[in-house]
């Protein structure tokens, strides 16, 4: 079986037959099939968003628009015959769209004073600054790296279904892949203090 | 770690990521290299960590949220078409209308007043030839043309003079 077919059954979606379905009453105006569909996913685009993004409020605006791109373009995903892959690549752009407009303010001050920490900022660190911190790292990297690690190392997709949700080659994406992980384990071995 | 050029193949096997033709030179060198074992072993508490961060599940109204704002955003473009819909119709409606009855309502267009032209009539001016004896003329199969006649057309303004010179 398709690992991307796995990953829907585990997350409780629909296969590709039965978004179909209800992708198809949905385009008639259904909303209520609309609704279903939107129930479906929300989970996968939200997630993914604010993890792209780190602020939950950020991610429900990108997810809204991603649902509203997804009601104005039933076309384009019925080509491209993935709708789970469709809805990937849609948070990715719109995210990156909403990171331009924003200029991707990553918080320096935040991460200034984590550095700044006593001598012993491991035990310091309570469990939300830890996630803090964690969030930090992330936010770090470049769009294409971290939406690359997001897809592969948190979404739990595989390096095959991360280039066609990027629009990347797989050998590309190794290397966004590696890059990131490389980049998220020294930038936590400076927060926590170990040797990089 | 002086192992710079390992670390991402490293990262890559890390999750089972690393093209198979690189693995086992991947796993021979960490059986030899303690400093890439330790990075490895970082590395996947690096990527537990990250994990475990963004285990938590989203609150049910995270996603309620999203969900009301679409629906309500659709429904508002429904009404929008909706409207752009019948007001489109009206134009169309109206327009038909006009074409039908408006020309038998419409008065006869009025005439407006040209600006004030004085026109004088110039004769045409004579044709002198530069030769002093003239060469024998052709003999014309087609009738002789009539001598154009060219009138002058004075305007408010002095520089601007209008010939209309005519058969």
């Amino acid at each position: 079986m398709e690992p991307l077919a796995l990953l829907l059954i585990a997350a409780g979606m629909e296969g590709p037959e039965d978004w179909r379905s209800t992708a198809a009453s949905a385009k008639a105006g259904d909303r209520a099939a609309f609704e279903r569909l939107m129930r479906q996913h929300e989970r996968l685009v939200l997630a993914t968003a604010l993890r792209l993004l780190g602020h939950l409020e950020d991610a429900q605006d990108a997810a809204q628009e991603v649902f509203l791109k997804l009601h104005r373009n039933w076309a384009k995903v019925e080509a491209s015959g993935n709708l789970a892959g469709w809805l990937y690549r849609v948070t990715v752009n719109v995210c990156h769209d909403q990171r331009r407009q924003k200029r991707d303010l990553i918080p320096a001050e935040e991460a200034a004073e984590l550095e700044a920490r006593g001598p012993d900022p491991q035990q310091a660190l309570t469990d939300a600054e830890r996630r803090r911190a964690l969030e930090i790292c992330l936010r770090r990297l470049p769009p294409k790296e971290r939406a690359a690690l997001v897809l592969r190392d948190l979404e739990g997709l595989t390096t095959e279904e991360v280039a066609v949700a990027l629009g990347s080659s797989e050998a590309t994406v190794r290397s966004q892949i590696s890059k990131a992980r490389v980049k998220v384990k020294k930038s936590m071995a400076q927060y926590f203090r170990r040797p990089a | 770690m002086n192992c710079t050029g390992w670390e991402e193949r490293i990262a890559l096997h890390a999750e089972g990521d690393l093209p198979q033709q690189e693995q086992a030179a991947a796993e021979q060198h960490l059986v030899e290299c303690p400093d890439c074992r330790e990075f490895l072993k970082e590395l996947k508490q690096s990527l537990g960590a990250l994990r475990a961060a963004h285990a938590e599940p989203l609150k049910a109204a995270a996603f309620t949220v999203v969900r009301a704002r679409v629906l309500a955003q659709i429904g508002h473009d429904r009404g929008r078409a909706w409207r752009l819909g019948w007001i489109g119709a009206l134009a169309l409606t109206a327009a038909v209308l006009v074409t039908l009855f408006l020309p038998r309502q419409v008065p006869p267009p009025k005439m407006v007043a040209a600006p004030p032209v004085q026109l004088a009539i110039v004769p045409p001016a004579p044709v002198i030839s530069p030769l002093a004896t003239p060469l024998p003329r052709r003999k014309r199969r087609t009738a002789p043309r009539p001598e154009p006649l060219v009138v002058k057309l004075i305007t408010d303004d002095p520089e601007v003079v209008i010939y209309w010179i005519t058969n």
